[in-house]
């Protein structure tokens, strides 16, 4: 489902173009940000996460691997990778996370990212709250059965039962 | 850990959920089970289009510029090193030009004070041929005054002859000092390469008593060189002669006076 417009993008960020990068910037910072802010809670941190991830693409774009997932995927990846490496870094202010979600009720743009928040949202709330604190916190398997104060056989199961739902749902990306 | 409990482990390795010895040995697996290494692929995908759920927001508008100006390709060589060059050069050929106007400017002012000098020696070189012109001429009007007012000068004059029928001149002269001077008018121009020549003449042959010019009125007032034999003058006469002067006459004779 990616699309022509950003395997275009992607094929000119391979060459170097550098306006190519302006126009990826306007299709996707949005993406990269939302999800940035989901993770860090901080506007700036958030904003220094989107400016690395598209230094990233600009350097990067070659290492793109379509077969592996859409630009989207791709940008969300690092994008993730990147705020939990920030957040990772501020343990200090770990403790008390919040438990709001300040994107959950806004509407996702692309059909894609509909089907996704309905897999999402049709997960039974424990599995989902597993899945969540592993997804935007970063936390490990030990960690989020610490916090929620379960078994760790019992998180382990909750989290691989959501993402094998997940998988089921939303099938192959491409 | 059997390729089993290796499969159920891959999405929460996807997630990076894993921990411990249990991350370590599913690490440690996941290059001998290429089944592990496919699954691992597809929830890792799964994982990245988890953040399409996020709703989007737009970052602040200052970050587009940033990142742009951040990114900008640092070109290709000439790119880079064409402003330096052209900044140096700008500025050498803007020295150059101040080099070159101030320089000029030198030049010219040189030129300008080379000029004035040079006109300025020439007016003095002027100046200073007009006082000698006019010392020489006051010198002999001065020298003619005394040597007329002394007692023992005697004065003859010479009439025009047939080449030159206007001529008039006199000569005053006093022996004991050897001094003498012709004052003449009425005579041409001399030709051109031509000069007019006094003669002494005593008891042989004519004695040069030196080559003298008219002015544009045909007058002169020619004091006559020193030490000549005045004491036994007979005859004065002047004839035309190459602007050299010749040790014996050749030319016409146009004033002749002899002493009574």
């Amino acid at each position: 489902m990616a699309s022509p417009e950003a395997a275009s993008l992607i094929r000119r960020l391979t060459r170097g173009d550098h306006r190519a990068l302006g126009e990826f910037y306007d299709l996707y910072a949005g993406l990269v940000n939302g999800l940035a802010l989901r993770i860090l809670r901080d506007r700036a941190e958030a904003e220094d996460t989107v400016q690395e991830v598209f230094v990233q693409v600009w350097q990067q774009a070659a290492r793109f691997d379509p077969s592996r997932g859409t630009p989207e995927a791709w940008l969300c990846t690092m994008a993730r990778t990147r705020a939990l490496d920030r957040l990772r870094k501020r343990s200090s202010r770990r403790e008390e996370p919040e438990k709001s979600d300040p994107g959950s009720s806004e509407a996702p743009r692309t059909e894609e990212a509909i089907a996704v928040r309905k897999a999402l949202d049709s997960l039974p709330g424990d599995q989902r709250t597993a899945l969540e604190l592993a997804y935007y916190e970063g936390l490990t398997q030990t960690e989020i059965a610490e916090r929620l104060r379960e078994p760790l056989g019992t998180i382990k199961t909750r989290i691989r039962t959501a993402m094998i739902r997940l998988r089921g749902v939303l099938g192959p990306s491409s | 850990m059997n390729e089993e409990r290796l499969l159920e482990l891959v999405p929460l390795a996807a997630l990076g959920a894993l921990d411990g010895e249990e991350r370590a040995a599913f690490e440690a697996q996941l290059a001998s089970s290429p089944p592990a290494q496919r699954e691992l692929s597809a929830y890792q995908e799964l994982v990245g289009r988890l953040g399409l759920a996020t709703a989007p927001l737009p970052p602040s508008v200052a970050l587009r510029d940033l990142l742009l100006r951040e990114t900008r390709p640092a070109a290709p060589g000439r790119a880079w090193l064409a402003p330096a060059l052209a900044a140096g050069l700008v500025a050498a050929l803007a020295g150059l030009a101040f080099f070159r106007s101030e320089r000029d400017a030198a030049l010219r002012e040189a030129a300008a004070e080379r000029a004035a000098a040079q006109e300025a020696r020439e007016t003095a070189q002027k100046a200073q041929a007009e006082a000698a012109a006019l010392r020489e001429i006051l010198a002999g009007e001065v020298a003619f005054r005394e040597l007329v007012s002394h007692p023992e000068t005697r004065v003859i004059s010479l009439a025009g002859l047939a080449a030159a029928p206007e001529a008039r001149a006199r000569v005053v002269w006093h022996a004991g000092r050897g001094e003498a001077v012709l004052v003449a008018s009425g005579l041409a121009p001399a030709p051109a390469g031509k000069a007019y020549e006094l003669w002494i003449i005593a008891k042989a042959a004519p004695v040069p008593a030196g080559v003298f010019q008219v002015d544009a009125q045909g007058r002169v007032v020619f004091r006559l060189p020193t030490g000549l034999e005045l004491a036994g003058v007979k005859t004065f006469a002047v004839t035309v002669e190459p602007e050299g002067g010749t040790p014996a006459p050749t030319g016409p004779m146009v004033l002749a006076g002899s002493v009574s």
